[in-house]
């Protein structure tokens, strides 16, 4: 009896040891091949995954408009939107039927606009999307991602057919802007919004100021909006540089889906 | 165990936590309940030694596969799981109060080494990570004593049988 028991203790604790190294053989992995397994679990079950998000966000509008108005206003709006809804959809349809190349926006002459919808979408710690287009696609890294026609963020990571966008909320995410005549950089702050790092208070900022992408070869030829200039404080850690907060213009958390910047496409 | 009954609910449950969650989410942080947590906890308690231990890095590898990078939920979920799998055979967690107990402290535990290996790993991490893991944790131990009668269920697990196991 006390052999089996013993035996028993022995095995519990050897599988205990081997998950603890498969544990860390996934922790030392490079990340690019660990996040195949992200992609392919999000690629099976896109379908739930969609409709799951689907009923979240229009759960939470639903929960924002009984906050304000009436409930006869409210089920008008609810109606008015399920209309536009059903044709915004046939539009889409009729669009992709007719040409693979979805939309184009003025300023992006050369570029094709690949529509994506959102999979899901991360906002705790890390800020990012998967989207249900791929390299088969023509998705590429570091191309740049619309939402409302305003940059939302870049591709992170590609597979065949789904991919990862870096918000620009994202603390990793760094993008060249234009903030007036001035070139700088913007970086995510891993919240809702962006930061202007490094720069000196001889610079003039207004409040309410438009930052615009920087055009970038091969990425992108016009600029584009993200955001506005939200809070501009002397930084008190170091008081000869401005703390900027960007608020970006396109709600993020409300975009079911994106348009991906592909210039110079191959078709 | 069932070990293909477990393998639907947890592919469940973490679409779930995935996608739908979201409904339930709090204040401007955008705090939700742990629905993988609160299954760890269930299994730990509910199974034996060993299907605990299997069960708690499955869980967390369900985790890592919807979270920013895999390893550290699996390695975090796995080692607080298997503990509280071991301390449950000295102290009995019955009531509804200690199984939330269980639930907060062990959330809290395994996200804070989440985190810890999470920065390790060399991904960025949030600035206000530990005010979103004890509100996340505080919802997932409210909410879940109710998620282990249906659980239970599923499962085909008969809860009163499990008292303190004997070592």
């Amino acid at each position: 009896m006390n052999m089996t028991r013993k035996q028993a203790r022995v095995s519990s604790r050897m599988v205990f040891v081997w998950f603890i190294l498969i544990g860390f053989i996934f922790l030392l992995a490079p990340q690019g091949l660990t996040n195949k397994f992200q992609l392919a679990f999000v690629h099976i079950f896109r379908w739930p995954l969609r409709i799951g998000r689907n009923i979240s966000l229009s759960a939470r509008t639903e929960r924002v408009l009984t906050d304000v108005v009436s409930r006869r206003e409210h089920n008008q709006l609810q109606n008015y939107l399920a209309n536009v809804t059903e044709e915004l959809l046939q539009k889409h349809r009729k669009i992709e039927k007719l040409s693979k190349l979805r939309d184009r926006l003025y300023a992006l002459e050369g570029a094709k606009l690949m529509t994506a919808d959102i999979i899901t979408a991360s906002t705790d710690g890390h800020n990012e999307l998967i989207i249900n287009r791929g390299e088969m696609d023509g998705l590429g890294e570091g191309q740049f991602v619309l939402g409302d026609n305003s940059i939302i963020g870049t591709i992170s990571e590609v597979s065949p057919r789904t991919a990862k966008v870096r918000l620009i909320t994202d603390p990793s995410s760094k993008i060249a802007v234009k903030l007036g005549k001035l070139e700088t950089v913007i970086q995510g702050d891993g919240k809702d919004s962006v930061k202007v790092p490094l720069l000196s208070i001889k610079h003039k900022i207004e409040i309410g100021q438009e930052i615009f992408a920087r055009k970038k070869p091969g990425f992108l030829d016009a600029p584009v909006i993200i955001g506005t200039v939200e809070e501009c404080k002397r930084d008190d850690a170091n008081p000869i540089l401005w703390d900027i907060t960007v608020k970006p213009v396109c709600d993020i958390s409300k975009l079911t889906d994106v348009a991906v910047i592909i210039m110079n496409p191959k078709e | 165990m069932r070990w293909s009954r477990f393998a639907v609910f947890v592919l469940i449950v973490t679409v779930l936590q995935a996608s739908l969650v979201d409904i339930f989410a709090v204040t401007r942080l955008n705090i939700k309940p742990d629905l993988l947590l609160i299954l760890l906890v269930f299994f730990s308690i509910y199974s034996d030694t060993t299907e605990a231990i299997i069960t708690s890095f499955t869980i967390g590898f369900a985790a890592d596969i919807i979270g920013p990078a895999i390893g550290p939920q699996m390695l975090s979920f796995g080692i607080f799981g298997t503990l509280l799998a071991y301390l449950h055979r000295v102290i009995t967690i019955k009531k509804f109060l200690y199984k939330s107990v269980a639930i907060f402290i062990t959330g809290f535990l395994a996200g804070v080494l989440a985190y810890f290996l999470t920065f390790l790993k060399g991904e960025p991490t949030a600035s206000n990570v530990y005010a979103v893991l004890f509100g996340t944790c505080l919802y997932s131990s409210l909410a879940g004593p109710f998620l282990f009668l249906p659980s239970a269920w599923w499962m085909r697990i008969k809860t009163h049988r499990f008292g303190r196991r004997q070592a």
